[in-house]
């Protein structure tokens, strides 16, 4: 135990978004809900009712025409890495969300959630969504659903995994080849779609890894860092605006 | 009293009733309609995704080999680089689609009832279509026409053959940007090609309302652009000039608004600074440009030059910026910049991948870049090379022998245009108002005219005079539900395709989309069905169609390469934007069986750029001076042979309508003959839809002015349509400009995709260009008011 509080292991990991690359096309968004079998109802535009893992924020400068510039903001879990707790895993009364201290995943387990949502009112992120009824698809899709996810049920939370399958699986493959599963590198559904490579993801602690390095850049910064949730997402801008917005000051 | 209050208290106490609420919970919770997917063995088949004219790279991940459940990107393709777009990672939603049609269908009832559609054998409706055309055919086969959108696929190629050897020259194709690009080609450099633009390697871009993120026609490549300019170390300057602030616009490092339409104007002010400060590429405008200076015809005629044109008083900074709207400074400004960089692209577009532009404005941008020495070999401009596929070429009868002697449709009119295109408005503007000769059959392959070709009304009033109209398309959309019969094509991800080159991209290109699965339901390869009804009309026309499968064919087209040993497959990663014209590219595949072999795998084949050739034209340079278009010209002026400005006035007084209406494209909304997928709906953001009401975007100044607040209901009108919506204030919208979204409001397939918003396309006014007579779309007058 270290004196945060929980073991630590030399695996964190972590996302960084280059915001100035990102042209809010979707492509991570379509991707993560193919990829994680996210159900949909044929009236998606009430968006406090629609269920999304990648939710893409439209950020706008405020300005008039013609300064007025937009930019986009991908949102999946943060998978906060803040002392001793997330602010969803502190909350939760019957460990459903806790977080898997040997990569710094903050997981979900459907079937012991109980529905309280009180992890919803703690995300500072909105990145969690509740099914308020059972999924369905519409006959045919429902042979599109991959078997390596399950289909979540009325009555839980849910939120982002950062693809928790796939790393499991590419721990699974490293075993199998014989290399060492705590270097083993994935990278999950938004950042392979990417069509500006604008995400990058891979091990935080591991100081070669681009992911690292793009954490530490000049140009990155965390949404809301003032709460001291310690998120495991890094955003990149140049501009100032798009900076301010993340309300890092304390005015 | 003692008695209540225990039993109250103790029923509280026990824990059986949150027992009980608890129990029911997590057993309603496993009832079985929550499905449980099926496990087995997960594979991997890699292909290209033929959803646009990307050309992407994709692969699928099966289940079991029968049953897909993803679709990414191919890290070995060049172009995506293992990426894919929201429209690609939605497809299973295509092939797994509950408003897919299911088997061959014919119209029993009247046109547009669902309940009137009879299930048929493939064999009675094959034979049925074989009947009629055969029929057809005898008493004229140019009464026949076909609408597809397919335009870089062999398919394409196909469809013309079975044309020609049929005898009808009415095959047209749904309206797109590179139609203005091919007629620019055709008029200034003699080929048949479209202009390609090496943005890869550009230090400095300048986009005249080019939407190279807001969903161009080729999406991945923009992006992968993007990425390219904004790296760390020397970014590449990005300018946008159009009227809204759209994402382009937002990516930009300048954006410079300018009033709707009026970007050639600017592109003519730079000229015309540029030359006059004789700060342009003298040597290769001397050298290779035709009709610079003053020139003479071949009767000897005097006509005026581009120089003495663009340098006139027309075209100074002061009157383009009370054109444009722009400061009479940043035009200056921007002169200096554009003239000063060593390796500055002028990109252009209308800002909407499917509609065409104004040939005029076209010949305008390939003017400045000619003046930047753009074209010259090696420069940042090039033609599109097209791979060396097998030629077809058709035989001929009798029947088609005299048919040819008929003309197409849209040119049978005493007055044409000089340089004809596309003419698919002018045909179906022929069709519905007495034409020349009556159309008994129209064939609709991939496309769907009702819903999302502009001023669609003009479909429904052609198609209401032809008696008989094929669908082949795969799904219940708007056209197919108004056709007699539809012959459901195979789903894109189940059958062979290919794609023939990437629009506006510069290095040769070719890749075999092979299915991914089995077909799912009773459908058939519309090239097929092409092929077998070939063979049943027998002769010339079965013939010129010899081949069994869509495969065997592709096979076919293929040996053409093999068989000029060009190019090579791309079997590692490669940067393709670092080719330059002629360099070498070795082949490294034995022969035509091996090369389909590897393409069939999900491996592209590629070549070097080629350099702009000017060889074709009368002068043998590049013709500035269009002499072509004096052909059928009603003016004598010598300002219509040379690039200008030169705006369609939309119709109406600005005194009746005082605003205008634009559309724009976004690249979470799916415009064209597929539409949005449930995962797509889910990324259309509050501000552009509201449970089945679409926002109309609107500047705050506009709004005050009608007296609008943000998300009012009003009511649209403009000179073609009205309609219902909700006001979005947005500064992203000009002053005095109205906003809509393409892509919306479908009619058709089921409630997840169907009534949502309203289709820009019923609302858009088209006009046709004077050069080409191609439908070019750019704004309408419009009224705005609250109801």
């Amino acid at each position: 135990m270290s004196e945060k509080g929980h073991a630590q292991s030399n695996i964190r990991l972590g996302m960084v978004i280059d915001l100035d690359k990102c042209t809010g096309c979707g492509a991570c968004s379509a991707a993560c809900q193919a990829e994680n079998n996210i159900s949909f109802r044929p009236d998606e535009s009430n968006k406090l009712r629609s269920i999304s893992w990648m939710y893409i924020y439209q950020l706008d400068n405020k300005k008039d025409y013609p300064d007025y510039k937009i930019a986009y903001l991908p949102r999946p879990c943060m998978h906060c890495d803040a002392d001793h707790h997330s602010p969803c895993t502190f909350v939760c009364p019957v460990n459903a969300t806790t977080r898997d201290e040997n990569n710094g995943i903050v997981t979900h387990i459907y079937p012991r959630c109980i529905g309280c949502r009180y992890c919803m009112v703690a995300c500072p992120y909105h990145a969690r969504s509740f099914n308020w009824w059972d999924p369905t698809w519409p006959k045919p899709m429902t042979s599109m659903l991959s078997p390596e996810v399950s289909p979540r049920m009325r009555g839980v939370v849910e939120k982002c995994t950062f693809c928790h399958h796939r790393y499991n699986k590419a721990r699974a493959k490293a075993y199998v080849d014989g290399t060492d599963p705590n270097k083993a590198t994935y990278n999950p559904a938004c950042a392979d779609a990417c069509p500006t490579k604008a995400i990058t993801f891979g091990n935080l602690l591991d100081e070669k890894s681009e992911v690292a390095k793009l954490s530490k850049d000049p140009r990155a910064f965390r949404v809301l860092e003032k709460l001291q949730t310690k998120p495991k997402v890094y955003y990149l801008s140049k501009q100032d605006w798009i900076r301010n917005l993340a309300d890092n000051s304390l005015t | 009293m003692q008695f209540a209050a225990g039993a109250v208290g103790g029923t509280l106490l026990t824990p059986l009733p949150w027992k009980l609420a608890d129990d029911s919970a997590v057993w309603s919770q496993n009832w079985s309609w929550r499905p449980s997917p099926e496990r087995g063995e997960i594979t991997k088949v890699p292909s290209v995704c033929t959803l646009c004219a990307g050309g992407c790279g994709i692969q699928a991940r099966l289940v079991n080999g029968n049953r897909a459940i993803l679709i990414e990107g191919n890290p070995a393709n060049p172009v995506n680089e293992g990426s894919v777009c929201a429209l690609a990672a939605s497809a299973l939603q295509f092939l797994y689609a509950p408003y897919r049609v299911t088997q061959p269908l014919k119209q029993t009832k009247k046109r547009g009832d669902k309940t009137g559609f009879q299930a048929i054998s493939w064999e009675q409706a094959q034979t049925e279509l074989s009947k009629k055309l055969e029929e057809i055919r005898g008493e004229g086969p140019h009464t026949v026409a076909c609408i597809t959108s397919s335009r870089r696929s062999s398919m394409d190629d196909l469809w013309a053959q079975f044309f020609n050897a049929y005898g009808s020259p009415n095959l047209f194709k749904m309206p797109s940007e590179c139609d203005a690009s091919k007629s620019a080609a055709q008029l200034t450099t003699g080929n048949s090609s479209t202009f390609a633009f090496d943005l890869e390697n550009a230090g400095y871009v300048l986009s005249f309302g080019a939407n190279l993120l807001d969903g161009c026609a080729a999406p991945s490549r923009a992006s992968g652009a993007l990425r390219r300019w904004k790296k760390d170390r020397y970014p590449v300057k990005i300018v946008q000039v159009e009227s809204r602030a759209s994402i382009t616009a937002s990516k930009a490092d300048v954006f410079l608004p300018i009033n709707p339409g009026t970007e050639a104007a600017l592109a003519m002010g730079i000229a015309h600074l540029m030359v006059n400060g004789a700060n342009y590429d003298a040597y290769f405008v001397k050298n290779n440009v035709f009709g610079f200076e003053d020139w003479t015809d071949s009767n000897g005629k005097k006509h005026q030059g581009f120089k003495s044109l663009v340098s006139s008083s027309a075209y100074t900074p002061e009157q383009v910026a009370k054109i444009t709207g722009l400061e009479p400074a940043k035009v200056r400004e921007l002169a200096k910049e554009f003239a000063s960089q060593p390796k500055a692209l002028a990109v252009w577009g209308t800002g909407r991948a499917d509609v065409s532009n104004n040939t005029y404005h076209e010949l305008v941008f390939v003017a400045l870049n000619a003046l930047k020495g753009n074209l010259k070999p090696g420069g940042l401009i090039g033609l599109a090379p097209k791979a060396p596929l097998s030629e077809l070429s058709a035989q001929k009868d009798i029947l088609s022998e005299n048919s040819s002697q008929q003309p197409r449709l849209d040119l049978a009119k005493s007055q044409n245009c000089p340089c004809p295109q596309n003419g698919l408005y002018g045909f179906l503007d022929a069709v519905s108002s007495g034409p020349k000769y009556p159309i008994k059959l129209l064939m609709v392959h991939e496309a769907n005219p009702a819903h999302c070709l502009p001023e669609n009304k003009l479909f429904a009033a052609a198609a209401e005079k032809v008696p008989t109209l094929v669908s082949f398309s795969s799904f219940m959309d708007e056209t197919a539900l108004q056709s007699d019969y539809i012959l459901p094509d195979h789903m894109a991800l189940e059958r062979f395709d290919d794609v023939i080159g990437i629009p506006g991209a510069p290095y040769g290109y070719y890749a075999v989309s092979a299915p991914i699965i089995k077909p799912l339901l009773d459908t058939k390869h519309t090239g097929e069905v092409l092929m077998k009804v070939a063979s049943t009309l027998g002769g010339t026309v079965a013939s010129s169609i010899p081949w069994k499968s869509y495969e065997d064919f592709l096979k076919f087209r293929v040996e053409g390469i093999a068989k000029a040993k060009a190019g090579a497959v791309i079997d590692k990663p490669i940067e393709i934007s670092s080719i330059k014209a002629g360099d070498p590219v070795t082949s490294n595949y034995s022969d035509a069986a091996d090369l389909f072999k590897k393409l069939k795998a999900g491996l592209c084949w590629h070549d070097a750029p080629s350099a702009v050739t000017f060889d074709k034209t009368t002068s043998g340079k590049l013709e500035l001076a269009c002499q072509s278009i004096g052909k059928n010209a009603q003016s004598s002026d010598d300002v219509i042979y040379l690039p200008h400005f030169a705006p369609l006035k939309p119709s109406g007084s600005e005194s009746e309508w005082p605003l205008l209406l634009v559309s724009y494209s976004s690249p979470r909304v799916s415009c064209g003959y597929l539409a949005n997928t449930p995962f797509m709906n889910k990324l259309i953001p509050d501000s552009m839809l509201a449970g089945d009401e679409l926002f109309i975007d609107l500047n705050p100044q506009t709004a005050a002015s009608l007296g609008i607040a943000q998300g009012d209901q009003v009511k649209i009108k403009t000179t073609q349509g009205e309609a219902g919506a909700k006001a979005n204030i947005t500064p992203a919208a000009r002053p005095g400009v109205l906003y809509i979204p393409r892509g919306m409001g479908h009619k058709a397939y089921d409630e997840y995709i169907g009534n949502k918003g309203v289709n820009a396309c019923q609302l858009m006014e088209v006009q046709l260009d004077p050069v080409s007579g191609m439908g070019t779309v750019w704004a309408t007058r419009a009224q705005l008011r609250r109801v």
